[in-house]
């Protein structure tokens, strides 16, 4: 108690000092620089949007002491960050590749203002609110702090001022597209209104996003493949993807009751979750052939969809193939819930019941540190494997590298010639620890693959999954990504499709279309976004591409503008001609165009071709008198597009649902009955946008006078 | 998006608050709706109030010289959003004390941290009253304490607020301002 009367009586000298006088020359310098700030400010004032003159906030700490204070900052805050996104997230959204031909290109000319803004949006900062210690009011919370530096202020709306007149000339056709309310916006409608208009491409903006998203999940992101022009680009070139984890995704979204980030949507991974009834390839030295399918566009009749499927050769039950599986378990603290370690058992569980003599399994975890919990144990001491993987439970930090090196060290001492070496890595898919860079784990990987051991990765839980990284560890590692996210799906990817996921048939498979202009006018991929290659990967084959299982089906879809049916987006160029002529063959025109197929067997380094003509024969003139695959198909890519908010293929969950009810087929395992279940969810979740009717084509020769007239 | 204003804390009391001099106030109604002179006047009259805040927040003149500018040229922007629901000089001491950390926090940010405390410039310093070693040190010490202990500190003793009143200046409760110098006292016990 006398030592705090010391310290007391100590700090009571703090009273005493004497600070100096003031220098006289600082003094009238920072008068002067305030009289400055002072006439900088009135002259904003005057010029810029009143709401929102100069907001430069000095609060770092304050707690509301000030409680007007705070209310003006945070509410003009609120109102600034909502007009810096807004420019902002509009200037990403003209300025990708995601918009859809028919907006009015008049938006696209802004002047730079956009781009100031931007740079000043990322002052914006998050600041840890100061804790409150007295119990009573623990709250931290993060704080935006609105910064706008003097200059920037000045305007905030960008006015749709073309840079000419030509520009100005409305092209829209097509229905009612975000772009079309964007000139609007700053002609002074409302923020929640153009935001709404916005939400597909503001996906950028985390803040932005419609569909709140519980999770705080990871995942790629990416903007919709666009419509091409045939004659400017023929070729479109992209490798498989046989990964479903989207699909489980996007199901438990829908079940829990939210609608998942557009990012979440792999439309090609929903589509490639069914299995789809293609012939099979007679041997394995041509593991599969393609099968191609033309028909109408359910969401647009005047359009063909072309669908290429391929089924991976199911080698005979007879060939047991000797497997080497590593498992390689995340049981950091994270994991310790019910749909992910306890599931995560089970499922391994499942996977050893189907393990036989010829067959190895180890047991890696990974947490604070990795460790081997089971050394490499024949497949049939089944008792001495599950028992292991009870010991199993979470805790510590994820430490996903350590754990990865020792995993493949194991899966090479024990690396079986001529059958499947394997990694499999299951993980809530956050690696936060022991990792600097993530691109030198992906490098490893790929190098790894290159020695013959295959990594494939099973996402569980939810809250930090990190999607992407497992993708993108998957996918160097000639690998499949899968979630995880009930028995069920445990049952589907590791017992029904287990062939599919361990075995692989054919490496780096791609897929290269050249579409015939005098036929087709435009195309479209449907998904496959993040697997797009560039044309003159195709015969590189050092170029890496996605893997196909035993048994696996592969599904994808390109929507077909033929010639004259009106259906273009893209307008004829008023000046000149569009590319140059192309050198027309006798009877080309009776072809769509003519897909090409590369694929190199498990253990060879060299690619071999497949090659066939798309041609006008195979297309059938109906829906109907398509197949039932061909029509579930569309029916999940119509699903996935509406879902992610997609500025194509616009029908309504009820025609959805009609469709893909129509083209159930046998559905024995009930895959494809779960999926109506989804559309129903969906449909409620994210009800039908009444369209407006579609935007008049109006010709505007000279540029609208903007209201407000920018200031600079 | 920031939390709605209903969320917002409030701790406005009253009762500690003095009523706010008249003219200060007429004379910042008056810039607010922009007029030069009485910002001018305004900025003149506090700019020794400022300085000194400064001066014993920072302990170095030319330091303090820097932070008194800074607020200057952030009044002109940031009055407005003063509501006079407190005296002025409190909300006054707010800016500067978080023109203060701004500044120590970007000094942070360059490495320069170090050697604030390693190279002496002995002008620099505050000449204290005896200019005695032991009040030096207790000076270096307080300005070491983390930010709110010292805020708390700094206000009480050598403010001479009570603790309410520091607390109105640093947002925080009354006890919540107890309990800082409890902790900074605690931390000073093996300093000094």
């Amino acid at each position: 108690m006398s030592n705090h009367d010391e310290i007391d009586s100590k700090l009571s000298a703090l009273r005493a000092t004497r600070t100096p006088a003031a220098n006289e020359a600082r003094r009238n310098q920072a008068l002067d620089a305030a009289l400055r700030a002072f006439d900088a400010e009135q002259q904003r004032a005057t010029q810029g949007n009143p709401i929102i003159n100069r907001l430069r906030s000095v609060f770092a700490n304050a707690k509301g002491t000030f409680a007007m204070d705070n209310r003006l900052t945070y509410g003009l805050g609120t109102a600034a960050i909502a007009l810096l996104l807004l420019p902002l997230g509009y200037q990403l959204y003209t300025s990708t590749a995601i918009t859809p031909v028919g907006v009015p290109p008049v938006t696209v000319e802004h002047t730079a203002e956009p781009d100031t803004l931007g740079g000043e949006a990322s002052k914006v900062t998050t600041e840890e609110k100061n804790v409150e210690v007295n119990g009573a009011a623990a709250a931290t919370a993060p704080m935006v702090e609105a910064e706008i530096a003097a200059d920037e202020a000045v305007v905030l709306a960008p006015a749709p001022v073309p840079a000419d007149a030509s520009a100005a000339k409305p092209l829209s056709r097509t229905l009612v597209s975000p772009g079309g309310a964007a000139p609007q916006m700053s002609a002074g409608v409302q923020p929640k209104m153009a935001m709404e208009s916005f939400s597909a491409p503001m996906t950028a903006e985390p803040m932005m996003a419609l569909p709140a998203d519980p999770s705080g999940n990871m995942f790629s992101k990416f903007t919709e493949s666009p419509v091409k022009i045939v004659r400017d680009e023929p070729v479109s070139t992209f490798s498989i993807d046989v990964d479903t984890a989207a699909y489980s995704y996007v199901r438990r979204a829908l079940t829990e009751g939210w609608v998942p980030e557009p990012d979440a949507v792999r439309i090609e991974e929903l589509i490639n979750y069914f299995s789809y009834d293609y012939p099979e390839a007679p041997d394995a030295a041509t593991p599969f052939q393609p099968t191609v399918s033309v028909y109408p566009t359910p969401w647009n009749d005047k359009t063909q969809i072309v669908q290429i499927g391929i089924k991976g050769y199911v080698p005979p039950v007879s060939e047991d193939k000797p497997s080497n599986l590593v498992f390689l378990l995340d049981t950091s603290g994270s994991m310790d819930a019910p749909d992910k370690l306890s599931l995560l058992k089970r499922a391994f569980g499942l996977l050893v019941d189907q393990m036989g003599e010829n067959d190895t399994v180890s047991i890696v975890a990974y947490a604070g540190s990795a460790g081997v919990v089971l050394e490499p144990t024949k497949g049939t001491e089944k008792t001495k494997i599950l028992a292991a993987l009870d010991t199993l439970a979470a805790g510590g930090s994820t430490a996903g590298a350590a754990g990865i090196e020792l995993a493949y060290q194991l899966a090479e001492q024990h690396k079986v010639t001529g059958g499947v070496n394997r990694v499999i890595l299951a993980t809530d898919g956050d690696f936060n620890v022991g990792i600097d860079d993530p691109e030198d784990l992906k490098a490893y990987i790929r190098q790894k693959r290159d020695s013959g051991v295959f990594l494939s990765v099973l996402g569980f839980g939810s809250g930090n999954l990190g999607d992407d990284t497992m993708q993108a560890l998957a996918q160097n590692g000639n690998g499949n990504a899968s979630y995880i996210d009930s028995f069920k799906e445990a049952q589907k990817v590791l017992v029904r499709d287990a062939g599919g996921t361990l075995e692989t048939i054919a490496k780096d498979v791609k897929i290269q279309v050249e579409f015939n202009p005098a036929v087709v006018s435009e195309y479209r991929l449907i998904g496959y976004e993040t697997r797009a290659l560039n044309r003159e990967d195709f015969n590189n084959d050092k170029v890496d591409a996605g893997d196909v299982g035993a048994g696996t089906t592969v599904t994808a879809l390109y929507e077909i503008t033929p010639v004259g049916s009106g259906a273009e987006l893209n307008d004829p160029l008023r000046y000149g001609t569009d590319a140059a002529e192309p050198a027309v063959e006798a009877g080309s025109a009776t072809e769509f165009g003519y897909l090409k197929l590369r694929y190199k067997a498990p253990d060879s380094d060299t690619s071999k071709l497949i090659e066939m003509p798309i041609g006008k024969d195979l297309a059938v003139a109906s829906l109907d008198a398509a197949g039932a695959d061909q029509r579930w198909a569309a029916a999940v890519a119509a699903f996935g597009q509406k879902l992610k908010g997609s500025h194509y293929g616009d029908m309504s969950w009820a025609d959805i649902r009609k469709l893909a009810q129509g083209a159930r087929g046998e559905d024995e395992a009930g895959y494809r009955a779960e999926f109506m279940g989804l559309i129903d969810m969906a449909a409620v979740l994210r009800p039908n946008v009444v369209a407006a009717s579609p935007a008049e084509q109006v010709e505007v020769a000279p540029a609208p006078v903007p209201e407000v007239a920018p200031s600079n | 998006m920031p939390r709605s204003f209903a969320l917002m804390p409030q701790f406005v009391d009253d009762t500690v608050v003095p009523p706010p001099p008249i003219a200060d106030e007429t004379l910042i109604a008056r810039a607010i709706g922009g007029d030069r002179r009485a910002f001018g006047q305004l900025v003149e009259r506090h700019y020794d109030f400022i300085f000194r805040t400064a001066c014993k927040w920072c302990g170095k003149v030319s330091d303090a010289e820097d932070v008194a500018q800074d607020v200057c040229v952030k009044l002109a922007s940031v009055l407005k959003s003063f509501d006079g629901r407190s005296a002025f000089t409190s909300w006054l001491y707010r800016v500067t004390l978080n023109a203060v950390r701004d500044m120590q926090r970007a000094r942070t940010r360059r490495g320069r941290n170090v050697d604030r405390y390693a190279e002496v410039a002995p002008d620099e310093y505050l000449p204290d009253q005896e200019d005695s070693a032991a009040a030096k040190e207790l000076w270096d010490a307080v300005r070491r304490l983390p930010d709110q202990q010292r805020d708390a500190v700094l206000l009480i003793y050598a403010e001479g607020m009570s603790h309410a009143e520091a607390g109105v200046i640093m947002g925080s409760k009354e006890a919540t301002v107890s309990w800082h110098v409890h902790e900074a006292k605690k931390t000073l016990r093996g300093l000094l």
